[in-house]
């Protein structure tokens, strides 16, 4: 099945963001590397299962596409993310503060804890689209959230 | 509040400009890429290039500007390739419809030492003398080398993964291409499919040696 670039766009496009920025973090890279992601669906004429089976695809040409870009040793002049989150409107403090604190976290442990808990994968899930073994997931999963714990304190609570 | 509650809150703050969707219509139709982005010995165009021995030079602002011969799906026509000092060129052709197409990219080195200079305009052409893998719109998928054009859509195995080598004069890559779009090539051996399709956590593979050992190159996205 395909759909519509533009029907994709509306429905994923803050959410791979989300996703890209998370590994980028900066904002340009981050949209330009959504942008490609849409670019690459939209001349590839790639036949899908399902739209889950879109949605998982562009997450992992995302994240493939925001780790090459931070290989690239082609610098811009780029805000900085403290700069940019001030740009941010969180709705609170805590709010504010889990985000730093998860941009903080190593690369491998963020991506996990993200599709973990904003796009809501379970380990199997991010296993596949991050072709890892489950078994390393929960364990990125398991540190990712000790050391968010360790910093948010009572902010944050032990779901293991 | 759980966490994951907590954490959407805290995430929901991003949102991207309004204007992709126009963007990824217009680059896709345009079929160039709009920014110089390049890994290390990588360069994100995918044309083919080769330099002719009477190229004429023209200084144009912030480089060199010279005719050459550009590969280009097979076949050869002439281009204008424009290097800055940088180390990013542009190249403008005409299209097969006739239109002017323009299409950049650039690079870096890794010295020895762990630093950074622009690529050489050497290197440079190096880089836009290698293969090309093509997506088409119709869903066909296309490898070309110079004036070879091999036709890979039913090449591929269970894993979606096509190996194809090609070979002029004493030249030869092996050049190991995904269904989904990721592809790359060494002079040495045949890539493996995790090397081109999820990125190592160690950023060894997209490096490129400069003393002459084996290079290698990789690309998750074709620049049409």
């Amino acid at each position: 099945m395909r759909q519509p670039v533009e029907e994709l766009i509306e429905c994923y496009k803050n959410n791979l963001y989300a996703v890209a920025f998370n590994v980028c973090k900066n904002q340009m890279d981050a949209e330009d590397v959504v942008q490609d992601a849409f670019i690459q669906y939209y001349t590839m004429k790639k036949e899908f299962e399902d739209e889950q089976h879109i949605r998982a695809w562009l997450i992992r040409i995302v994240i493939n596409k925001a780790k090459n870009l931070n290989r690239t040793f082609w610098r811009r002049n780029k805000r900085s993310l403290e700069d940019y989150m001030g740009t941010l409107a969180f709705e609170d403090q805590e709010s504010e503060n889990i985000f730093e604190e998860v941009m903080k976290l190593p690369e491998k442990y963020r991506i996990v804890i993200h599709l973990f808990y904003y796009e809501d994968y379970s380990t199997r899930e991010i296993a596949n689209i991050l072709k890892l073994s489950e078994s390393n997931v929960r364990v990125r999963l398991s540190r990712g959230r000790s050391m968010l714990k360790k910093v948010l304190k009572e902010a944050w609570e032990n779901d293991e | 509040m759980t966490n994951k509650e907590k954490y959407k809150k805290a995430f929901s703050t991003l949102q991207i400009s309004d204007s992709l969707s126009w963007e990824v219509k217009r680059m896709a139709k345009l079929k160039k890429r709009q920014k110089m982005k390049t890994v290390a010995a990588f360069i994100a165009a995918c044309l083919l290039i080769s330099i002719s021995g009477s190229a004429a030079y023209a200084k144009n602002i912030g480089g060199i500007q010279r005719t050459i011969q550009l590969w280009f799906h097979g076949d050869q026509t002439d281009a204008i390739l424009d290097i800055k000092n940088d180390g990013t060129y542009s190249i403008q052709y005409s299209g097969e419809d006739g239109t002017v197409e323009e299409q950049s990219g650039g690079g870096v080195a890794i010295e020895g030492d762990g630093s950074e200079r622009p690529l050489t305009e050497e290197e440079l052409k190096e880089q836009l003398d290698s293969p090309e893998v093509d997506y088409k719109d119709d869903g066909t998928i296309w490898v070309y080398y110079h004036d070879q054009k091999i036709d890979i859509t039913d090449k591929f195995d269970n894993d979606d993964i096509c190996f194809v080598k090609v070979t002029e004069g004493k030249e030869t890559f092996y050049i190991t291409v995904s269904k989904e779009g990721s592809w790359g090539f060494s002079g040495d051996k045949y890539m493996q499919p995790e090397e081109i399709i999820t990125e190592p956590e160690e950023p060894e593979t997209n490096s490129m040696s400069l003393d002459g050992e084996e290079e290698t190159y990789s690309m998750n996205f074709s620049s049409k």
